[in-house]
């Protein structure tokens, strides 16, 4: 083969990782342009299954809030025989505190207890003639954290707490707790089962439409293959432009979630009357849509790579 | 440069499409490989450019033992063999130029370097006037032509074409047969398929015939 002597070794573009990069993120530019309706359909399917997915999730994080703001009622009352020296309570208030699950201890004297009382007879101050302030126990009421409040951990809780010397006796909404923790319990079994159902559709969903424009370029990568591309070469604009798809896809979507929110979704939360103490609705935390729009690239970037494996033998 | 030892190849159980090819080309030579339609001159050239492996039997392309390569070896081994398809397979959405550019793009040749190199096979096809066309604005001859562009763009080792006059008239077929004498000349080895006797009788070349999936004539037969 002297004879069939090559020409001077041509200059290589893709040289090192940048020039690589390059290479390929041009090449995938440029099929994009090339298939743009291939690509539109792709991007509009892959915006509708995060758009659908990160509703449910506003759904259920409100829902959350909610649930949330009613277990701050989920607290522990400890009361006390006789009225405690500032040093005895602040022993007591400490030993508490280092019960694990105590959110926050509050003292309530007696002067307090009584107070509170009478207010609540507002009306019938008649009630209270000859009675002395005396009557009423002075005592602490613990707000726990938010992992202790259910029935379980309030149980335990409970238990420790009665040990304290000093407490003579505590109190909780028992009957309130345990339908709290059923709830809640229900609550985040129905998102799971309806979230797992959700994304599997999308990524079904997803991944068969990406499948199909892959296929209606199956000539492509055949002609590539047949003229000596390593399978690199062949797939690392495809992966891109999945990426690309993928991030598109999910920008458009939570930029359309955005949008809707604050159009008529934030302050849909009174009309609801779901939540009165918040105003309105809460938008996803930015973890959630930093989650989502990583979670649509992967999308786009795991279906390009699947759907390659079939069509790209060589 | 290439050898074939033995080789069986089955499509599925029932259908034996080679039985027992044996069969060398010299550097530089150029075959015709004939026979009826369905008598196995497409499976043989698929077994050159490894788009199926034999059966049984051995298939030695340049030195290399084309059956014991993995796949990440097979691109390396078509970047040296140029193949014009039977049905062309050119990508109808992208112009000529784009075409014939694929086969360097993929060695990571520079855009200007692929500018230039295709510029020139592309005139010497006759079809410098056409290079931003997109193939289904073609006449058939032209996009043989370019399919030939395409696979010759590289000088490559060995060059394959699976029935490329077809449908040509007189003149096209000329054209073809000259540019097969042209990349032979400067050294490539080139196996042509064919049914066209009128094509053979004129070149002068060593002729391979095939029947039934078995070589009936020429000098390689081992009866
Ligand atoms: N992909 C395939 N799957 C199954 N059988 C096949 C396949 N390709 C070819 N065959 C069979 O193998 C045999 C040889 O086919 P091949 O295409 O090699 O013939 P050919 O000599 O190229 O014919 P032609 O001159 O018509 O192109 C035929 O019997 C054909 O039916
Ligand atoms: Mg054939």
């Amino acid at each position: 083969m002297s004879r069939n002597k090559q020409a001077k070794r041509p200059k290589l573009a893709n040289e090192g990782f940048t020039g690589r990069l390059r290479f390929f993120v041009g090449r995938a530019l440029l099929n994009i342009r090339q298939n743009a309706f291939v690509n539109i359909v792709t991007i509009g399917t892959i915006t509708l299954a995060i758009l659908i997915i990160s509703l449910f999730m506003l759904v259920f994080v409100n829902l959350e809030g909610v649930a949330n703001d009613w277990s701050k009622r989920v607290q522990v009352t400890a009361y006390f025989e006789q009225e405690l020296a500032p040093e005895e309570l602040a022993t007591l208030k400490s030993r508490v505190l280092a019960i694990p699950g105590t959110d926050r201890v509050t003292y309530v004297s007696k002067e307090e207890a009584f107070k509170r009382f009478r207010e609540r007879l507002k009306g019938q101050e008649l009630l209270l003639e000859g009675i002395t302030t005396d009557v009423l126990p002075s005592s602490v009421e613990i707000s726990l954290k938010s992992a202790s409040r259910n029935s379980d951990a309030v149980a335990v809780y409970v238990d420790r707490l009665k040990k304290v010397p000093g407490v003579t006796e505590v109190q909780h909404g028992e009957e309130w707790v345990r339908r709290y923790t059923t709830f809640m319990n229900f609550l985040r079994l129905a998102g799971l089962l309806l979230g797992s159902f959700l994304v599997l559709a999308v990524i079904f969903i997803v991944s068969n439409t990406i499948k199909l424009t892959i296929y209606s370029r199956k000539e492509e990568l055949e002609i590539l293959s047949l003229v000596g591309a390593t399978r690199f070469f062949i797939k690392a604009p495809f992966l891109i432009e999945g990426i690309l798809q993928g991030a598109s896809g999910a920008g458009l979507a939570l930029i359309i979630l955005t949008g809707c929110y604050y159009a008529f979704l934030h302050n849909a939360g009174n009309f609801l009357s779901f939540n009165p103490a918040a105003a309105g609705l809460a938008f996803l935390p930015p973890v959630y849509s930093v989650g989502l729009f990583v979670s649509g690239v992967l999308l786009g970037f795991i279906g390009s790579a699947t759907s390659l494996k079939r069509f790209v033998s060589v | 440069m290439i050898q074939l030892h033995n080789v069986f190849l089955s499509y599925q159980k029932e259908v034996t499409a080679l039985h027992g090819i044996n069969l060398h080309v010299p550097r530089g030579e150029f075959v015709f490989l004939t026979g009826p339609s369905g008598a196995g001159k497409s499976t043989l050239l698929r077994l050159l450019y490894a788009a199926l492996s034999p059966t049984r039997g051995q298939v030695v392309i340049d030195g290399q033992n084309v059956t014991r390569m993995t796949r990440s070896q097979i691109p390396y081994l078509r970047r040296s063999i140029g193949v014009v398809f039977q049905d062309f397979k050119l990508l109808p959405n992208r112009t000529v130029l784009e075409n014939v550019a694929i086969t360097l793009e993929v060695l990571g040749w520079s855009k200007q370097d692929i500018n230039k190199k295709v510029f020139h096979i592309l005139k010497q096809m006759g079809l410098e006037h056409k290079i931003n066309a997109t193939p289904l604005r073609l006449s058939g001859g032209e996009q043989q032509r370019v399919a030939l562009a395409r696979a010759l763009v590289n000088d490559p080792k060995i060059l394959l074409a699976d029935e490329p006059t077809g449908n040509l008239d007189e003149e096209n077929k000329d054209l073809i047969l000259n540019i097969f004498r042209d990349a032979n000349i400067r050294g490539t080895t080139v196996v042509v398929a064919t049914h066209d006797r009128r094509l053979i009788e004129h070149s002068h070349k060593r002729v391979v015939t095939l029947e039934k999936g078995k070589i009936v004539e020429g000098p390689d037969v081992t009866q």
